[in-house]
């Protein structure tokens, strides 16, 4: 999987390295802004209330 | 193909370790056997010590040259390349002076550093072109298999690393992300009071949902710790900061204000609430008035109260709330700190644990209920705290920064 995305990012090494970098951050930021927060209320570790 | 040899034989890249299946070679790559000149090589491990640098390899061509056969050479070397683990000498010295061998070599070498499963004839095509490609048309049972156990290990590794980020995420970012939001709410709660210099309106308390009302201060835990409690328990108001459970009292009003606050991430306002102790004091400033809390006595010190911690100057207005009655009275089922399930409503009543308690509103002692989960990162049970109020101080509109000194308690 990762062995196949990198071989189809253009460009020489360092560009390579760049994009591989962008793509990371990319995922990081979807994960962290979006999916954990919507998936967050939906797991029983931070409820607070009684009742 | 090439790599799908006869039943008998073994792919290529066990061929090519294994000189002894010379018929296996793909037709473009003239590999006969060549004997002689790889002995004379055979040596070279004991005759590479006089000529280390590259440069005394050009000696060297000369030995090929001794075999004039055509195909020999390149053959032998091959193996010989492999079994022994110092390689870069060789490539230099080859392709320099003669034509044939030299070619041969460099080919065995990008085989083995690459991938061994390539047939010799690919390799050139292989290294022009991207490998993969290559490697999926020749082999398609053999390599897709292998595809498919990558994928699923580098699946599995990327599960892990996303629970990691998970943990990370509710630990620290939301951290960050309430820190701003609890920022916003101080700032607008700040602005209200400023703008309500009208004496008159005092201690109303008409709070929207999600509106900051009030501030906590714990100085057990620091002189910094202070948080802007607003009106409300849902997630929503509670990543901006501790929130006011609906229709239970309001700080200094008789009943029981009741505030919830998480426990892990998201400002973690009550993170340490099971450090605080009996009579440690819970301070809420309102905008005309500042309530100082403390916490009633566990369960375990009721019993001896009054001749143990009543001399504890901080503890002076702190009691058990009993009466002499069996069962303790109306507050006989409240404690400083207990541990509830979370369906246990009943202990942000005005007579915590009593929801059904009888205790004229004019009877009934001013309490504060602090409610957080139950262990950390589980919502198993949890956390509560109680205190009582002690005392109670009008702001004076003379000295805007004064403080209560119960402040300076730690």
């Amino acid at each position: 999987m990762y062995g196949w995305i990198w071989r189809h990012l253009p460009g020489p090494l360092p560009v390579r390295v760049f994009e591989a970098l962008l793509l990371i951050s990319g995922v990081v930021a979807l994960l962290l802004f979006v999916v954990f927060p919507w998936i967050e209320p939906r797991l029983p570790f931070n409820q607070v209330t009684t009742g | 193909m090439s790599s799908n040899p006869p039943p008998g034989q073994r792919p290529v890249p066990r061929y090519q370790r294994d000189p002894g299946q010379p018929p296996t070679p793909p037709p473009g790559t003239p590999i006969p056997q060549g004997p002689p000149p790889a002995r004379p090589q055979g040596p070279p491990p004991v005759g590479r010590p006089p000529g280390p640098p590259p440069r005394q390899n050009p000696p060297r061509p000369p030995q090929p040259v001794r075999a004039p056969q055509p195909d020999d050479p390149p053959t032998q070397p091959i193996p010989r390349v492999r079994a022994t683990p110092p390689p870069p000498p060789p490539r230099p010295a080859r392709p320099r002076p003669d034509d044939l061998p030299t070619q041969h070599i460099p080919r065995v070498v990008d085989e083995e550093t690459a991938e061994v499963e390539q047939p010799p004839e690919d390799v050139i095509a292989a290294a022009e072109a991207d490998e993969p490609p290559a490697k999926a048309s020749e082999d398609p049972p053999k390599e897709t298999g292998r595809v498919v156990v990558r994928s699923i290990g580098e699946l599995l590794i990327t599960a892990g690393l996303v629970v990691l980020l998970f943990v990370f995420y509710e630990v620290y970012v939301t951290d960050w992300l309430s820190a701003g939001k609890q920022s916003d709410a101080t700032v607008a709660l700040d602005d209200r009071w400023k703008g309500q210099e009208d004496p008159q309106r005092k201690t109303q308390f008409q709070v929207g949902d999600g509106e900051g009302f009030a501030k906590i201060r714990i100085p057990k835990f620091g002189s910094d710790y202070v948080y802007t409690v607003l009106e409300g328990t849902t997630d929503k108001i509670l990543e901006v900061g501790p929130g006011h459970y609906k229709n239970t009292a309001f700080p200094g009003q008789p009943g029981n204000f009741a505030v919830a606050g998480h426990r892990v991430g998201k400002g973690a306002p009550f993170n340490d609430l099971d450090l605080l102790d009996p009579c440690d004091a819970i301070v809420v400033e309102t905008s005309d008035s500042w309530f100082v809390y403390r916490m009633l006595p566990k369960s375990s010190q009721v019993k001896d109260w009054d001749k143990t911690k009543a001399a504890d100057p901080k503890c002076q207005r702190v009691g058990t709330l009993r009466t002499n009655a069996a069962d303790g009275g109306g507050y006989g089922k409240t404690v400083g700190q207990e541990i509830v399930l979370p369906s246990q409503s009943a202990v942000i009543a005005a007579v915590p644990n009593r929801p059904d308690a009888q205790v004229p509103a004019g009877q009934q002692a001013s309490l504060i209920t602090l409610t957080t989960c139950h262990p950390r990162f589980s919502a198993r049970q949890r956390l509560i705290v109680h205190g009582v109020l002690t005392h109670q101080y009008k702001k004076d509109s003379a000295k805007p920064g004064e403080l209560p000194a119960e402040l300076q308690e730690s």
